[in-house]
């Protein structure tokens, strides 16, 4: 055959030295080196850094990022974007507060100056009802880009706005405080002494890693984000994954808004305002394609990581705190282009 | 005489791949000359070095008897050279006219874009090709892929090309459009442009070319008059061996019906369709572009649901709404676009090969690493795949080992019926034979094909029978027996007044 | 496919009067325009201080700093990017500026810093994004990240006061009208004029409709996409000055959601956010309209509060429009 010469040149990918090179040269491990020097450097800088205390408490603070890149992971390899998870966690935060202080089950009303309500909201059904409203506006997302095929991007712009308006809406702009005790174990309490937020953040890492790679709905995920028409003629169930994923998003941004207002012990309807943004900066970093396609659990984690140990890092070294993001942004534009580099010198594209 | 542009020693690699060594051409004004080739001779580096694309690592181009060195299209482009690409390259929301003049349209003094010149000279160019039809002020994407395709001739002249490169310029046409096509061909070889046209039909180049040149793995084979060979002379300079036999089809037992479709209905291409298809019988379905063949395949096979109408799998209704409902009642189909259909191109051989079967591989929705390497391993020895490994990248191989992941795909889902859709277009004469022994051999197992196809040839020579479609309905069948090229070709295009 | 070339032939000049009302009405200029005026009739006949010439021109002026950029953004989006750093830009160059003009440089010059910065800014990220092949998304959003920490780091988030007089060219006007409204028409009519009447124009729409084809006819695109980029540059630096000077005080901080009005407003004005179709009269018919929604709300009664749930709903509506009709032209996406 006349292409059996080309074929049978020399196959860099087979040999176990080439799978080698291709396992050092992949964005994860890029990115774990760069991590690596990273804290080594700042742990020159203050002795405070690399201590137990320091760390348990960082992967406190890194909660809510983690929990929602996870489902952003998905979205982005499928070559969609989730602006409005920032709106969502605003919007359940909210919910979770405003439900708990204003519903009343008996007689069923919302409450007004002067009600008398036999019986009150338990904050157990709040938590509850925030998180289904994460997931339905999760679906709501989902339906208009699959059923009308609005794209991702505009969707998501349109429900960063509504569902923010609707937090500030319904709230008012006024916050809710004074919950109960055991509210705030998740959020500033601990398991085996170790913070219940990393906990969480390891269960739902293992089920996003796992079923993102060994499941065929991992598998259909990457096959969507590289050639969706190839995919839905494949017989994959295309529209169907994408509700799942956003409505997937949607949970997380409310169960990340569960935890967090059980940390800072307070409802605001500008929480989370930005998020999105650090959490497509932590997916991109840790090496997910903003074209689809390609991605890991284990990339976004350390990207999360990461940007979390540089901010905290360089403000223990005396950099002011908010100044430390600039710090995220290069490496942000840096990791991608060391990334492009050395995909391109690779032949990769 | 003198040439018009002369190639000699031109040579180019790519890592790992000579794709064309000490290759040369010529090219006289007035000229059609056909380059041939299987895929991956080298015919599509050779024009992306004379349309500046690439730049040749050896070799010397000259141009009206001047050396000349192209380092990038816009240069190539000022030396007269203008390329029409397979991919039209026009933009589907700018109109006729602007398209025709994109970066060079008349100014006004101020420097500013002079839409009533524009379209003024739009249209008098259309004109010199003999197209009277055209709205200039229209925009392209709204327009047939024959009416894209006279713009961009239309572009190229305006350029003042003195040679056109036209890379399979008939691929995605209907018979009267590429008619079309030819006329102004000639037109443009009467006004003493120097044409360098590739194709991979053979007839195409004895009614059009005055010569051919073959190219093979990279190396330039020869050079002939087209009144000095026959076609298998240049079969045979294509692929180094004489192919004794194009069409192997093998005789099957044909059994009973296997899929039914009665009268189905989805505007605006399938109109009421009904025909049967039975086990061990490759069915050919042929019909102009536009005549709604694929769009009844992909009702069929659930992409656009049927609003009306019954689709019966042994005898029985069944309810097909999505491809995934399909491939449960034993359907597949190997699509017409192979890139962005057929295939997902940057995962490799494996994961291509396991797409639509991954339920089944799995367990419990869990990939089995196992089965999904020893599929893709089966499929490869099987259809006789060229790739070093089942962890190469699709996107790397070539057209028909692209082709035959897809058919492998597809099989893997062990279907009943199989619906092909081109299953050779664009593809080598070497694999495109493979792909004719296998479907013989599918059907003598018991499978039922509908092979939709637009090369009159193959229809003949693969179906037991054969229907023709026109306007979204069937409007012919014929047995084996009675089908010929003619009595296929008048149903294809009779007017609808004149149909029975 | 017959059929198509028949009706083209038939076209005749009555048809295409007729056709060109029709591309008229259903336009989104037209759209936008109808729904403004709707909106300032339904809203004065509630409550006619509406309708007095300080409330109509201060709708007008309210978002016409951000109407400027989002000219720039058009184009952008327009070839197939993405800014999403405008806000963080804006925010420093109006500090620089403001910073300029205080210690003592003349106040002319002080207009022209914001601009040339924002020249230079946009260089960067066109050279990232056309040269470096970084996707438009993650370099304006590390720039975002980069410039808000560096502004903090830099102002220590004080505020800036005590600019001369004739420095605040936010507070001119001439003929009784402000300035940022000269600006924001002027600028219109001038791109509007660029993207029909030049060639470079009509290239933004050849490198965001098909990159490789644009190539392939010769257009340089990543010379294309890198003007694109000074171009938004230059748009956000007047953005910039509009915004410094429109009060006593310049604020230390990035004005909140200004990327999203100004990319609400490009869309809306019925820019593709796929790239390759759009035109920026609309952009600015949208700045305008979003601003008279926002200021209506509270001549009907309605808390300001819900004004962003109406600016979500207003993107979801005009996005549904524009892709039903679409639809109908079979465009398709």
């Amino acid at each position: 055959m006349a292409q059996t010469p080309l074929m049978l040149d020399k196959n860099p990918e087979q040999s176990t030295g080439g799978r080698l090179r291709k396992l050092l040269l992949s964005q994860e491990v890029i990115l774990f080196i760069i991590m690596v020097v990273a804290i080594g450097l700042l742990a020159t800088r203050s002795d405070r850094f690399l201590t137990q205390d320091n760390l348990l408490t960082q992967g406190r603070l890194m909660a809510e990022i983690a929990l929602v890149a996870l489902p952003m992971t998905f979205i982005i390899i499928t070559g969609g974007i989730d602006l409005s998870v920032g709106a969502i966690f605003g919007l359940c935060a909210i919910m979770l507060g405003w439900t708990w202080e204003n519903i009343c089950l008996s007689p069923i009303a919302i409450k007004s100056r002067g009600f008398e309500c036999a019986v009150n909201m338990p904050l157990e059904v709040s938590i509850v009802l925030a998180i289904l409203i994460g997931i339905l506006a999760g679906l709501v997302n989902g339906w208009f880009i699959v059923k009308i095929k609005v794209p991702p991007l505009i969707m998501t712009l349109a429900t960063l706005a509504l569902y923010r308006g609707m937090a500030e809406g319904i709230s008012q702009s006024r916050s809710v405080r004074g919950y109960p005790d055991w509210f705030y174990q998740l959020g500033q309490g601990d398991l085996f002494g170790i913070p219940t937020q990393i906990w969480l953040i390891i269960v739902f890492s293992i089920i996003s890693a796992i079923w993102l790679s060994r499941t065929t709905f991992g598998r259909s995920l990457y096959a969507i984000g590289n050639n969706e028409t190839g995919a839905r003629f494949s017989g994959i169930a295309v529209g169907r994954q994408k509700m799942i994923i956003y409505a997937f998003s949607g949970m997380m941004a409310g169960i990340a808004a569960w935890i967090f207002v059980s940390r800072v012990s307070t409802t605001r309807s500008d929480m989370g305002s930005g998020l999105e943004l650090d959490v497509i900066a932590a997916v991109v970093l840790g090496g997910t394609s903003i074209f689809g396609g390609v991605g890991s659990i284990v990339g976004t984690l350390i990207g999360v990581v990461t940007i979390q140990m540089l901010k905290n890092g360089l403000s223990l070294a005396g950099v002011t705190g908010d100044a430390t993001i600039i710090v995220v942004g290069l490496v942000l534009i840096a990791a991608v282009l060391i990334n492009g580099f050395i995909q391109r010198r690779s032949g990769a594209r | 005489m003198s040439e018009l542009l002369e190639l000699a020693g031109v040579t180019k690699s790519f890592p790992g791949v000579k794709a064309l060594q000490e290759a040369q051409f010529s090219l006289r004004a007035g000229e059609v000359h056909a380059l041939l080739g299987e895929n991956g001779a080298g015919k599509s580096t050779m024009i992306k070095i004379v349309s500046g694309v690439y730049r040749p690592d050896a070799g010397r181009i000259l141009v009206n008897g001047q050396a000349v060195q192209f380092n990038n299209p816009h240069e190539a482009k000022s030396h007269g050279v203008a390329t029409i690409y397979q991919e039209l390259s026009l933009y589907p929301e700018l109109t006729v006219a602007e398209n025709i003049f994109l970066g060079h349209c008349p100014r006004t003094r101020f420097g500013l874009i002079d839409w009533a010149e524009t379209h003024r000279r739009a249209r008098e160019i259309l004109e010199s090709l003999e197209i009277h039809d055209m709205d200039v002020t229209r925009k392209v994407g709204s327009m047939t892929v024959g009416n894209r395709q006279r713009v961009e001739i239309a572009k190229a002249l305006s350029q003042n090309a003195k040679i056109l490169i036209m890379d399979e310029p008939t691929a995605s046409l209907s018979e009267a459009d590429v008619q079309r096509l030819f006329e102004i061909v000639r037109l443009l070889r009467e006004r003493g442009v120097g044409i360098i046209y590739i194709s991979h039909r053979m007839e195409e180049v004895f009614e059009l070319a005055d010569r051919v040149t073959v190219l093979r793995d990279g190396q330039y084979v020869g050079t002939r008059h087209v009144s000095d060979v026959n076609e298998a002379e240049l079969i045979q300079m294509m692929v180094g061996r004489t192919i004794d036999q194009l069409f192997p089809k093998l005789d099957a037992e044909i059994g009973q019906p296997v899929l039914e479709v009665r009268d189905l209905v989805r505007p605006p291409l399938t109109r009421g369709v009904s025909f049967t298809l039975r086990a061990g019988e490759i069915v050919g379905m042929a019909g102009l572009v536009g005549s709604g063949r694929s769009e009844v395949a992909q009702v069929i096979f659930g992409i656009n649901p049927p609003v009306r109408g019954e689709i019966l799998i042994d005898g029985k209704p069944v309810h097909i709404r999505n491809p995934g409902e399909a491939m449960k009642k034993g359907i597949a189909y190997v699509p017409e676009d192979r890139g962005s259909q057929g295939l997902v191109r940057a995962m490799n051989v494996r994961q291509n090969m396991s797409l639509a079967v991954l339920r089944a591989l799995a367990r419990a929705n869990f990939i089995d690493d196992k089965r999904e390497f020893s599929l893709a391993r089966e499929m490869i020895e099987r259809l006789n795949i060229k790739a070093y490994s089942t962890e190469q990248i699709v996107n790397k191989l070539s057209g028909g080992n692209q082709q035959k992941i897809v058919i492998g795909k597809w099989l893997a889902a062990k279907p009943r019926v199989l619906i092909m859709d081109e299953p050779t277009r664009g593809i080598d004469v070497g694999a495109k034979a493979e792909i004719h022994r296998l479907m013989s051999t599918l059907a003598q197992q018991g499978m039922a094909i509908l092979m939709i196809s637009s090369e009159l040839p193959e229809v003949l020579g693969m179906s037991d029978r054969v229907l023709v479609m026109r306007e979204g309905r069937i409007a012919a069948e014929f047995p084996r027996a009675q089908a010929t090229q003619e009595v296929i070709a008048s149903a294809m295009m009779s007017q609808t007044g004149a149909a029975s | 496919m017959t059929s198509v070339t028949v009706n083209q032939s038939n076209n005749g000049s009555t048809k295409r009067s007729a056709g060109l009302v029709r591309k008229i009405v259903s336009s989104q200029e037209f759209i936008l325009f109808v729904s403004l005026i709707a909106l300032i009739l339904t809203v004065g006949s509630i409550n006619g201080n509406y309708l007095r010439p300080n409330n109509l021109i201060s709708i007008l002026q309210g978002n016409a700093f951000a109407a400027v950029a989002a000219l720039g953004m058009c184009l952008v989006i327009i070839s197939g990017n993405i800014d999403i750093s405008v806000g963080s830009v804006v925010g420093v160059l109006a500090v620089i500026s403001g910073n300029v003009v205080i210690a003592g440089v003349p106040f002319w010059i002080a207009w022209l810093v914001p601009i040339v910065l924002g020249a230079l800014v946009g260089a960067l990220i066109g050279f990232l994004v056309a040269y470096l092949r970084i996707p438009s998304i993650v370099v304006t959003l590390g720039l975002a990240s980069i410039i808000k920490g560096g502004l903090i780091l830099v102002t220590s988030g004080r505020e800036i006061s005590g600019m001369p007089a004739e420095f605040m060219i936010s507070q001119f006007r001439p003929l009784g009208i402000p300035m940022p409204i000269y600006f924001m028409i002027v600028l219109t009519i001038i791109m509007a004029i660029i993207m029909r009447y030049t060639a470079f124009g009509r290239s933004i729409y050849a490198v965001g409709g098909n990159a490789d084809a644009a190539r392939l006819s010769g257009i340089n695109d990543r010379r294309v996409v890198l003007q694109v980029f000074i171009i938004n540059g230059i748009f956000v630096g007047i953005a910039a000055l509009l915004f410094a000077t429109q009060l006593q005080i310049i604020r230390a901080t990035v004005p909140a959601n200004f990327e999203l009005l100004v990319i609400t407003a490009a869309v809306v004005g019925g820019v593709s956010i796929l790239g390759g179709v759009g035109t920026v009269v609309g952009a600015t018919l949208a700045a305008i309209l979003l601003n008279a929604i926002n200021s209506s709300l509270v001549f009907v009664g309605i808390s300001p509060y819900w004004m962003r749930a109406f600016q979500g709903i207003l993107i979801l509506v005009t996005v549904l429009a524009d892709l039903l009709r679409r639809r109908r032209q079979g465009i398709g996406l």
